[in-house]
């Protein structure tokens, strides 16, 4: 009892160290400019005095008059489409003089914080407001003042809206693009391993062949070699493949003509075979070792129903693998779709060939201080993991070989 | 004409020789159960007749055909296995037109000889159920299902029953002997079960370490076995063994005297015929042969005794501190600690 308490304890906290920075990234990315630049996200969820400036009236206008009334909210809104302010106004800060206790008959100026309901002058006018935001301003007789602009702290609602989202994805095209790219990198990334190594992961399993535990131990054993220590050798093979096909382009086609022989070395192709190449021992050692689990009576029932090794695969193995080749490829999906690394040094390099991950890293340049934008992006490239992982999750099932063999 | 032959065949999983030169023939449709204990090579010699375990040596044909080479589906054979392989993922009606679909048969002739191999089983209307729908003996029929709609020259069971509970083990006996008088079709069977041995068979090949020890009809073999393996397999409680001294043999009807466990016996059936008078052997006699007989030669003194109702099952210590067992279909009154004397027909003990 007590150590279930203590893993479910364990548990809540591990689950609330991960949904901290997304709640973080989200929230950030719904709040407006000013919102996120001026205070943090936990402020967000619960009302937060937050200082604004209005002006009494419009300028220019000459109407004269001995009391004017206005809305601090609808100055404050005006025009706006999003973010409206709405709450309690609970201060305007003013400049006031006052006697100077140090220098006796003296005055002194300084700021001061009037409270609602508490009338104050300006512009030879008294101004009184109220925390719903309604201002009166009297004079002692008509006249026509400048519009005053005041500084006041409004213990805020929380407002959330989605006008980041529309920014990055409508004002320019940089983020749908970087999307379509990672969409171009990543599907065939996850589909062209995942096929190669069911087929090898169904050899491995249950066809003999000599040296089948040896090179089983050699694929396996290649999941150590790290990325980063192949670069080199990957970037000069695939320059050496590009000026091969470059050479084979001038022969083959009239591209000196207009000088669009160079076949780029860098490209969409490059970075699946890259993701291929080191996706597969991976891929190879998960399936074989799920293949291989599989009862022996199926398979050889199926050779006394006359299935060829083909037949077997697709026909008995595939349909009963689903649960594995389903978490691969979200392995693989997840680790394609958040690759910077090998998208920054093998991937295309134009700018709008740009992988998503890419796109972030740019946009830290770009965006500078404006958080909402970077966490609306970020938020955007998580959005598609997050949907993958929930619509692949029904394959997730247990018990996929009930009823096949004993106790099944 | 022998449907299903076996020529000299071995087989060898490394250094162990675990089929040593079977030779076997059945006829067509005849049942034939191999039977033998654990480890005997029983199911490795089925495995190698579907073809699922490659000769060493020696030759199989089926069907007046060499198969050795063959892979198994161009065998002729279907097998029903232990635990039933059903494919999880397909429907009843897929899992037994799989095969007729690998064929290439056209739609039509695939679903009537589903729907005809259904009817046979009864189950028609499970076809569209997955197995994880099915219980164990259903299950089991589909298994046997897809056995049916191959058509197959042999019939292969391994083991088929062993995952039943008894109840359902008896019912699917009688099932399984019910389709093969109806099929006519040669089956092979393997066991380790003596009451589905004898109770199905035409023919029991008993084998131990991978050697045959005796082929026969179920009653010749409980009635005359060759040797002192089979005469203890076969048969419950098994038979009592008696050690003691070859006498005097009139070898034209092969009838010897047999000396030891303070019995002199004459005109006891002989089995092996090389024997002289004088070497040490051993004499068989089933528990059920024993007669209570206060002026018997046998005597014991009670160490356990088992009242099944039908049947009562004794078991003794001899003077010379041989175990053995009595077995009467009467309820007998003997308590543990009592001694107790048997007499019995010498015409059914054998000397091995």
């Amino acid at each position: 009892m007590i150590t279930r308490t203590f893993s479910h304890l364990v548990l809540a906290l591990i689950v609330f160290i991960w949904i901290v920075p997304f709640v973080a990234l989200v929230s950030t990315s719904l709040r407006s400019e000013t919102e996120a630049k001026t205070s943090g996200f936990w402020t967000a969820f619960t009302p937060t005095v937050l200082g604004h400036r209005f002006s009494t009236h419009d300028k220019g206008s000459t109407v004269e008059f001995i009391e004017m009334s206005g809305n601090i909210f609808d100055r404050l809104n005006g025009e706006k489409s999003g973010f409206l302010v709405s709450g309690e106004v609970q201060s305007i800060l003013i400049k006031a003089r006052i006697m100077n206790p140090d220098k006796p008959g003296k005055t002194k100026l300084i700021r001061k914080l009037v409270p609602a309901g508490e009338p104050f002058e300006t512009r030879g006018g008294s101004l009184v407001f109220q925390s719903n935001g309604d201002f009166t301003w009297t004079f002692p007789e008509a006249t026509a003042p400048k519009p005053k602009k005041l500084d006041v702290f409004i213990n805020q609602d929380p407002i959330f809206g989605a006008d980041a989202y529309i920014e990055v994805l409508f004002d320019n095209k940089n983020v749908p693009n970087a999307l379509i790219s990672s969409f171009i990198v990543t599907i065939p990334a996850t589909i062209i391993p995942i096929t190669i190594a069911a087929f090898a992961a169904y050899a491995f399993a249950w066809m003999q062949f000599p040296g089948r535990d040896w090179l089983f131990v050699l694929v396996v054993s290649l999941m150590v070699v790290p990325t980063q220590l192949a670069f080199l050798p990957i970037l000069q093979g695939f320059s050496g493949i590009a000026s091969w096909a470059t050479a084979l382009n001038a022969w083959l086609t009239d591209c000196e003509i207009n000088d669009s022989c160079q076949v780029a070395s860098k490209s969409f192709a490059s970075l699946w075979i890259t993701h291929t190449a080191f996706g597969l021992p991976l891929a190879i050692y998960l399936l074989r070792n799920y293949i291989v689990g599989l009862p022996k009576e199926l398979l050889q029932s199926a050779r006394i129903d006359g299935a060829s090794h083909l037949q077997i695969f697709t026909r008995i193995i595939i349909p009963l693998s689903v649960p594995a080749l389903a978490s691969f490829s979200i392995f693989q999906f997840l680790w394609v779709w958040n690759d910077l690394i090998v998208a920054l040094y093998i991937g295309p390099n134009n700018a709008s060939d740009l992988v998503f991950p890419i796109r972030l890293q740019k946009q830290l340049g770009t965006f500078k201080d404006q958080l909402h934008l970077l966490n609306a992006s970020a938020v955007i490239s998580m959005i598609v993991p997050v949907i993958v992982f929930l619509s692949m999750q029904r394959y997730f099932i247990r018990g996929l070989l009930a009823g096949s063999v004993k106790g099944g | 004409m022998a449907q299903v032959e076996l020529k000299r065949v071995n087989k060898f999983f490394g250094e162990t020789e675990v089929i040593r030169n079977v030779d076997l023939e059945i006829s067509k449709g005849e049942f034939v159960v191999f039977v033998g204990p654990s480890g005997c090579g029983k199911s490795t010699l089925l495995r190698l007749i579907a073809g699922l375990e490659t000769l060493t040596g020696g030759d199989i044909a089926i069907a007046d055909k060499t198969v050795t080479d063959l892979p198994p589906s161009k065998r002729g054979i279907a097998m029903v296995f232990q635990s039933y392989a059903l494919y999880p993922h397909m429907t009843v009606f897929h899992n037994m037109a799989f095969s007729l679909d690998l064929q290439g048969l056209p739609r039509k002739e695939i679903k009537e000889r589903v729907e005809k191999a259904a009817q046979i089983l009864q189950m028609e209307s499970l076809l569209d159920r997955k197995p994880a729908a099915l219980s164990g003996g259903q299950r089991q029929r589909v298994a046997i299902g897809r056995a049916i709609v191959r058509n197959p020259d042999v019939f292969l069971f391994d083991e088929p029953l062993s995952n039943l509970d008894a109840a359902l083990r008896h019912d699917t006996r009688v099932e399984i002997a019910r389709l093969h008088s109806q099929l006519d079709a040669t089956t092979i069977y393997v066991t380790h079960d003596q009451v589905e041995a004898m109770t199905l068979a035409d023919k029991i090949v008993v084998l131990k370490d991978g050697e045959v020890m005796q082929t026969g009809k179920p009653m010749d073999l409980f009635n005359r076995p060759e040797n002192e393996f089979v005469a203890g397999f076969l048969g419950s409680p098994t038979m009592n063994f008696f050690d003691g001294v070859l006498g005097p043999v009139v070898n034209d009807v092969n009838l010897a005297e047999f000396h030891g466990q303070g019995m002199e016996l004459r005109d006891v059936p002989l089995v092996s015929t090389e024997k002289a008078s004088g070497t040490t052997v051993r004499l068989g006699i089933r528990p059920q042969h024993l007669v209570l007989d206060p002026k018997g030669a046998l005597k014991g003194k009670v160490t356990l005794v088992e009242q099944l109702g039908t049947e009562t099952i004794i078991e003794l210590m001899s003077p010379q501190k041989v175990l053995f067992r009595y077995a009467s279909s009467e309820q007998i009154d003997l308590i543990a600690g009592q001694h107790a004397s048997f007499s019995f027909d010498v015409g059914k003990a054998h000397i091995f």
